[in-house]
């Protein structure tokens, strides 16, 4: 047999399905953005779709509050892991058990996460009965559903920061000692130590922990169903909403806009990162 | 001495935050679950004032729990079984043949990761739709999750065909094994932690993934996930839901911590019987 013809018949099964599956699902829904495969009438090239869609207030509204919850949850998952990471680098004892610890929440469901939390900020639940019981309320106050997302940020804090310690962590640990040392000994502070040594050193996994949480929070639809804002949808939602009412090319148009969001906003932050963590250069 | 104190006083916050953000929320998640329907739990009482198991009877008789486990838990080891048949042949040939283009595949692979959960999943319905297969749920679930997870199964086991040594296999083929015979004695040994670790690992995602069970099975097919979502919306009854929460997590991170110690044991050297 000849070896090309060996080589696509072992690849097929693998990604043969997932070129023609996960191709199609991008193709079926970039070409029903633009009309074609209609399921209730005709099929044809039409921008109709994206100039109504760009006419209402709910999708432009939509985009700003899933940029909003993308880029903060992601800043937020990082910025808690860094400290907690380099704290980690060199052993002590139980330093095993706390990072044990701190990754637990990627063993809980995101469902659960949002159950627990719920529970925890329930008008009767603990946080309203400690605050009254400091005297810092009289009363309960409603926390679930708040308008500005704080609930939503602190899911996604609480679900990403371990997995962005769990990068940022190969990462700084693979920082020499004589390194730092050396830093320190010409001078440099921690602060410093950080800035000029730790940081431009650990970029790549910074950029892949900001990209990856925040590919994962622009796309989400279970933590802001249940603990988002009442008033404002996320673009999942929005197009599991149009779904649901069988608007098949107006859910397209949200899934290109959010593939499209997702692309552009990881390039965005991997420039982003590298260009601060790098004193300003982008080389 | 001094990093020795900051340690310390470190651990012991953490400790703290710990306690805030592990011990409390599954504290009351099991409380909550033994609340008894006679006494509900109100503010003035620091716990349930009668504590039963009759909320896990009443789910267990008379919601869709029984039929979301049957539903999640053949799901799940059906599509770690198709996902691993269906990642070996390229895993063989990203592991162990030379090609060229070989890294491009490597990253194409990763394609059903970047597309958002919810996009493959509802453009796999439309085109579960356009193939007419929509009406069965079950295997239109479990064909998808099977390609879902592809690139986890692939990864692992491309990893685990790399660290098969040739001299093992050469070494059989010239005391004269089989085809099959090389295969249990060369391969078999290094595959064995990388074929368990995928059974696994594509296990628990498929047990917990929600998009697609909540989108192509939705409304007759519920799994555990897409019951638990029904029971935080507008069927939330507390103590119900933190019934199907544990029954959610506490299996899953069992399992979970069974996959890290068998990572931790896939050690080339090991696998491959040389030290």
């Amino acid at each position: 047999m000849k070896r090309w013809l060996k080589i696509s018949l072992l690849l097929m099964p693998g990604l043969g399905l997932i070129l023609i599956f996960i191709g199609s699902v991008v193709y079926i829904a970039i070409a029903q953005s633009f009309g074609y495969f209609n399921l209730s009438g005709e099929s044809g090239f039409s921008l109709e779709y994206w100039a109504k869609m760009f006419d209402r207030l709910s999708y432009s509204r939509a985009i700003g509050y899933s940029l909003y919850i993308g880029v903060a949850s992601a800043f937020l998952a990082v910025i808690f892991a860094y400290p907690l990471a380099i704290w980690l680098r060199r052993p002590f004892a139980g330093s095993l058990f706390i990072s044990a610890v701190l990754k637990a929440p990627l063993l809980v469901h995101g469902l659960v996460v949002a159950f627990l939390y719920i529970n925890i900020i329930s008008y009767n639940g603990i946080v309203n009965q400690l605050l009254q019981a400091l005297g810092i309320w009289d009363g309960p106050h409603r926390l679930q559903n708040d308008s500005g997302a704080v609930g939503v940020l602190i899911l996604q804090t609480w679900k990403n920061m371990p997995f962005a310690l769990l990068l940022l962590s190969g990462a700084v640990q693979a920082i020499g000692d004589d390194l730092l040392d050396a830093a320190a000994d010409l001078g440099a502070g921690p602060f410093d130590r950080f800035r000029r040594v730790i940081a431009p050193l650990a970029v790549s996994a910074t950029q892949a922990a900001l990209v990856i949480v925040f590919v994962g929070a622009l796309a989400d639809f279970s933590f802001q169903v249940i603990a988002g804002p009442i008033n404002k949808q996320s673009l999942s939602q929005l197009m599991v909403f149009f779904k649901g009412y069988g608007r098949w090319h107006d859910a397209a148009v949200i899934a290109v806009t959010l593939m499209g969001l997702g692309i552009a906003g990881s390039g965005v932050l991997a420039l982003f990162s590298r260009f601060v963590l790098r004193g300003g250069r982008l080389s | 001495m001094k990093r020795f104190s900051l340690n310390k006083m470190l651990v012991w916050s953490l400790f703290g935050i710990c306690v805030l953000w592990l011990v409390i929320p599954f504290t009351l998640a099991i409380l909550w679950s033994f609340v008894d329907p006679s006494e509900p739990w109100t503010p003035d009482h620091l716990l349930p004032p009668v504590m039963s198991f009759a909320r896990w009877e009443y789910l267990w008789e008379h919601s869709s729990l029984k039929v979301a486990m049957l539903n999640s838990y053949l799901l799940a080891p059906s599509a770690a079984l198709l996902t691993l048949t269906l990642a070996m042949p390229t895993a063989y040939a990203l592991g162990r043949l030379h090609f060229k283009g070989k890294e491009a595949v490597k990253l194409l692979v990763l394609l059903p990761l970047v597309v958002p959960g919810f996009v493959t999943a509802i453009f796999f319905t439309a085109i579960l739709f356009q193939m007419g297969l929509h009406a069965w749920r079950f295997g239109a679930i479990l064909f998808a999750h099977s390609i879902l997870f592809l690139p986890y199964a692939i990864r692992i086991m491309s990893v685990s065909f790399e660290q098969v040594r040739q001299n093992h296999i050469d070494a059989a083929r010239d005391l004269g094994a089989t085809p099959f015979a090389r295969w249990k004695v060369a391969y078999f040994p290094a595959l064995k932690p990388g074929v368990m670790a995928t059974l696994l690992i594509v296990f628990i995602y498929s047990i917990e993934e929600f998009a697609i069970a909540f989108i192509v099975g939705s409304p007759n097919f519920t799994t555990i996930p897409t019951l638990l979502f029904t029971n935080l919306g507008a069927n939330f009854i507390r103590p119900n839901a933190a019934v199907i929460s544990l029954i959610l997590v506490v299996p899953n991170v069992v399992l979970m911590l069974f996959l890290e110690r068998l990572l931790k044991s896939a050690n080339p050297a090991l696998s491959s019987g040389k030290g």
